[in-house]
């Protein structure tokens, strides 16, 4: 019989989620590194040029910052559902449902000033995305099927929708025959801030980051969805119906998503095709779990993401190495949090007799 | 998960033929080429020193190892990266959009002198960077847009395309030419049109059915695509695929088949009768050489057929008699002569209207924008 | 109507519908025993691969296909220890898993694409495949999808009829309870989801082996999450589960053959019809009233005592 058992803390120790996410971070760059050697790489020039192409490499956190912006909203999005535990894994099929809104607008509207038109992309991206993701929280109310399974589904509908819409009606004629859209006009673009690489993109990142925080800070739903825990008990506690509760946190998951659509394909691409779908969604939900659910986290966790991103690409260009590393490190950080994590209620003690 | 799906298998791979500058009326390209014009001292680095290595990079939309696309470009690469005064690298499995602008960026701050985007997705991204880093040369793949120091390339495909429907239509004896094919985009729709024409040319009964994929990497589902095709009586099987899963469907019913990208024999060496194969060798190594002799030229429109060695087909299997191949290799002798007559009229659409006239040749702009298919194409374009 | 190509439509669906039933029992086995483990797209893939290169290396398929499951059941067991042993959250795991799969999949994959090793091919069950029109469908293929007759029953035979089902049953509606009769909860779930994995592994191993001979990246594409899906839409309940594997199977391989046989309707919207008639389904069903069967501890993590 072993000589431990396990002990459920008193209080969840406080500093353990850094100093598990580091330990993580550390086990899986030292299994990674390792890796390298199977595969007769030098693990000591696979540290360094990963260094290089991340922290080393001013270039390389700016372009970090860029990438980081949807999986950011994203993930603001999915944090808002599975507080509540409901788990939406359709961001991706929202952001493409926002990215179609915002292109509706650009393209029915491209007359329009920036300072109308930008809005209205905007508020077309949210409705968009919340309505898509209003579709599986109906079903989950009314005939109790599984979000997950549907969310799941409407992501592959979603994507097909985008496919649909680009390779028919919404194709450029100008463009060869092409699956994309015609360019947006000027007034449709979010541009650069200043001289910098970054965009406004950023800026609305800041807003919703902040309002989330607040939210979940001042208000009496945000804190008790921020207390989390079992659906039903939040609903009981902020007096609300449990319904309203889920087609809410639903609505904002997706459109937050739809947000985070709209803004890659204004500021990103300048037009929709099928190339902006490239796993934001999913992405997201590393990043919201990485980061207990919490916007301050989410915010350092999806730039530690992109970085991570960003490096291995480097590793590519420099030493050839196949792009699904960058997946396996991700799996890696990621089991070894969950596993961390469990000491963060619980600890080892020694078996009494 | 969609994610890995676009990733790594489903990578949009929309290769166009360059427009010729007369085409391009719209006013970007006008200017850019005037101002090639205008300017024939050459805007990008003078030629590097003759003891400096020439940084060549490349940038591939899907992995090198799916015996497809990619790997054609890689193949390239190689010969590229063998040459002495080359150092070359490349970033594989990159997606359209903000990844690859940012991998084009990086290779550019690193000092490359070269660098080749292989996908038609990486368009705005690469005129994008070009116009950032002016000393830096690009080479685009199958787009339309250029600048001072950035060309786009291609490959006149629907010629291998149309020798081999010239095979096909010969070994087929139910007249049900089956196409997987993965994205109503031009480039395949040409290809599809072209094998048509060859087919006809020298069967006129010939028929082609189409099944799209809308992927452009599934085996198990471009296997599917490929029996449905056989279950409505096809005989032979042609693909506008990367993975060779349709090659596998006809061996096991011991029909026919085509290969694309490069010879595909291996996989089904009883079917295999021949494919329609790139090499880019040649392209890639002779700009190289003119960049290393400065005499490089940007904002051209570049679209290379089989007389340049840029296309041709696979190796005949041993299952397809003499005669079959003298035809098919008097009409490639023409091509890798110079005489393109594949999109000769004359032609007429689906619905029976005669677009081209006896005689008549269609212009690259059409080409480039095909989106209708000929008499004897069973199918949509959608 | 030509019987025909109608038969061969059917027999592409049993085909295409086999490695999903796999899958779907296998995760099925899993969920009964209240684990939830989204990783099977991921672990479909490492299976492939485990699968293949056994085959190609020591040139038997049956080992290959027994490496496989295999392969997944390994996969299975990490996500167990995360979830049962450190209480990590079901969903996030699988997820990772899946991430890690795939990459694995592919990082040590490459080099193998293109290669060949021996599989199973379609062949005659003799006598059974000569009956009208079931002969053509059931008994000309490969020596799997036979395999995949006989698993839901004896799934069903498992589970509802022997002492070692019931407990995984138990452990997944009420672990207390099972604790209070003296069995071990944790040990429980961590069978269920490592024999599920097994059987998770075997549908990849199926991909790679019978579906082509080939080794490819991606050969999953997507099949893991349909088995999830379909876990749902079949109520936990095995039966069930084949239909679903077979109808999925069997709209996929229609709307090919739709487009071979010359239609004007476009490919997008029939590529959605697979993924819309699951929810139409689900919710179908739902609103008859037959309500999920859902193991009421699916996704929820023992802890531990004290």
């Amino acid at each position: 019989m072993p000589a431990l058992r396990v002990i459920k803390r008193d209080e969840p120790w406080r500093g353990g989620a850094l100093a598990i996410v580091l330990g993580a971070l550390a086990f899986s760059l030292g299994a990674g590194i390792l890796m390298l050697a199977a595969q007769g790489k030098s693990p000591v020039q696979g540290a360094v040029v990963l260094w290089q192409g991340t922290f080393g490499n001013v270039f390389a956190l700016e372009d970090a910052l860029r990438k980081s912006v949807p999986i950011f909203l994203c993930s603001l999005g999915v944090a808002v559902a599975f507080r509540m535990q409901v788990w939406n894994i359709g961001a991706e099929g929202q952001f493409a449902l926002g990215a179609i809104g915002a292109t509706w607008a650009a393209l029915s509207f491209p007359g329009l000033p920036k300072i109308v038109l930008l809005p209205v992309m905007f508020l077309a991206a949210l409705l968009a995305g919340g309505l898509w993701a209003l579709i599986p929280a109906w079903l989950k109310l009314k005939l109790k099927v599984s979000e997950i399974i549907t969310t799941l589904m409407l992501n592959y509908i979603a994507i097909l929708l985008l496919d649909y819409l680009v390779f028919g009606v919404w194709k450029d004629p100008t463009s060869f025959g092409f699956p994309m859209t015609p360019e947006f006009s000027p007034a449709a673009i979010l541009g650069p801030i200043g001289g910098t690489r970054l965009h406004w993109g950023f800026a609305v990142c800041l807003v919703a980051g902040v309002g989330l925080w607040a939210f979940f800070r001042f208000t009496l739903l945000g804190y008790e969805l921020k207390a989390g825990g079992e659906g039903a008990r939040v609903a009981r506690y902020a007096g609300l119906p449990y319904g309203f509760l889920v087609g809410f946190v639903m609505t904002v998951s997706g459109a937050l998503a739809g947000l985070a659509g709209c803004v890659e394909t204004s500021a990103v691409l300048g037009r929709l095709q099928p190339s902006l779908m490239a796993g934001y969604g999913y992405t997201a939900i590393v990043v919201a779990w990485l980061a207990r659910l919490e916007p301050l986290p989410i915010a350092l966790a999806s730039f530690l993401l992109a970085v991570l991103r960003v490096g291995v690409e480097n590793l590519q260009l420099e030493m050839q190495i196949p792009a699904a590393y960058g997946m396996i490190m991700e799996g890696l950080i990621l089991l070894s949090v969950l596993a961390g994590q469990f000491f963060q209620t619980f600890r080892l003690g020694r078996r009494e007799g | 998960m969609n994610v890995f799906k676009s990733m790594g298998a489903k990578l949009a791979v929309f290769c166009l033929g360059a427009a010729l500058t007369l085409s391009l009326a719209a006013c970007g390209d006008q200017k850019a080429e005037q101002k090639a014009a205008d300017k024939p001292a050459v805007e990008a680095k003078p030629a590097p020193a003759a003891d400096k290595k020439i940084k060549v990079g490349f940038v591939y939309v899907s992995p090198i190892g799916d015996a497809g696309y990619s790997y054609a470009h890689h193949q390239g690469q190689k010969a590229v990266a063998a040459l002495p005064f080359v150092e070359s690298s490349f970033v594989e499995s990159v997606p359209e959009g903000a990844d690859s602008e940012r991998v084009i960026t990086n290779m550019a701050r690193k000092d490359f002198d070269l660098v080749f985007t292989t996908s038609f997705g990486y368009m705005d991204s690469t005129l994008k960077v070009a116009k950032e880093f002016p000393k830096v040369r690009f080479m685009h793949c199958s787009g339309f847009k250029t600048a001072e120091n950035m060309s786009n390339y291609f490959g006149r495909m629907y010629q291998a395309r149309y020798l081999t429907g010239m095979v096909a239509g010969q070994m087929t004896k139910k007249n049900i030419l089956g196409y997987v094919a993965a994205f109503p985009i031009p480039e395949v729709i040409r290809g599809i049109n072209a094998f048509t024409l060859g087919a006809r040319s020298v069967n006129p009964q010939a028929q082609v059915r189409v099944v799209w994929t809308k992927t452009w990497y599934d085996p198990a589902l471009e296997k599917d695509a490929a029996v449905s095709l056989l279950d409505v009586g096809a005989d032979v099987i042609a693909q506008h695929q990367d993975s060779p899963g349709p090659q596998e469907a006809a061996q096991q019913r011991g029909v026919y088949s085509i290969g694309y990208n490069s010879d595909m024999s291996a996989f089904a060496p009883k079917a295999h009768l021949t494919a329609a194969v790139w090499n880019w060798a040649p392209l890639y190594v002779q700009t190289v050489e003119e960049v290393k002799n400065g005499t490089w030229k940007g904002g051209q429109a570049i679209w290379w057929g089989m007389d340049k060695g840029v296309v041709d087909v696979a190796p005949y299997g041993p299952m397809v008699p003499d005669a079959v191949k003298a035809k098919v290799e008097a009409k490639r002798a023409e091509l890798k002569a110079g005489t393109d007559t594949v999109f000769v009229g004359p032609i007429k659409d689906q619905a029976g209207k005669e677009r081209y006239a006896a005689g008549q040749k269609a212009p690259d702009a059409d080409l480039l924008g095909m989106t209708w298919f000929v008499e004897g194409v069973v199918g949509t374009t959608e | 109507m030509d019987w025909g190509i109608l038969v061969a439509l059917l027999a592409a669906a049993v085909q295409s519908g086999t490695p999903i039933l796999f899958a779907t029992l296998g995760e099925m086995l899993s969920e009964k025993g209240g684990v939830l483990n989204l990783g099977v797209e991921g672990m479909m893939s490492v299976a492939a691969l485990a699968a293949f290169l056994t085959a190609y290396f020591t040139g038997s398929p049956w080992l290959g296909f027994a490496a496989g499951g295999l392969a997944g059941a390994c996969l299975a067991l990490l996500h167990g220890v995360i979830c049962v042993g450190f209480l990590g959250n079901q969903v996030v795991s699988g997820l990772a898993l899946t991430i890690l799969g795939l990459g694995l999949t592919h990082f040590f994959g490459t080099p193998y694409i293109g290669l060949a090793a021996p599989g199973f091919s379609k062949f005659a069950v003799p006598g059974l495949a000569d009956l009208p029109v079931l002969g053509g469908i059931l008994f000309r293929q490969d020596a799997l999808v036979y395999v995949s007759y006989v698993l839901p029953v004896a799934f069903w035979f498992f589970l509802q009829r022997t002492r070692p089902g019931l407990a995984v049953r138990a452990v997944g509606e009420m672990p207390a309870a099972v604790a209070a009769a003296g069995l071990h909860p944790l040990r429980l779930r961590l069978f269920a989801a490592v024999a599920g994995g097994f059987l998770v592994g075997l549908g990849g191993a199926y991909l790679s082996l019978a579906y082509t001979h080939l080794w490819t990246n991606g050969l999953s594409a997507g099949r893991g999450w349909i088995a999830v899906a379909l876990v749902i839409f079949a109520f936990w309940r095995p039966g069930r589960a084949v239909a679903g594997a077979y109808l999925f199977g069997g709209v996929m391989a229609f709307q090919l053959r739709l487009q071979a046989t010359g239609t004007n309707l476009p490919s997008s919207l029939l590529l959605m019809l697979p993924y819309a008639l699951t929810v139409l389904v689900l919710a179908l069903s739902a609103w008859r009233g037959r309500g999920a069967d859902a193991p009421a501890a699916l996704g929820v993590n023992i802890e531990p005592e004290g």
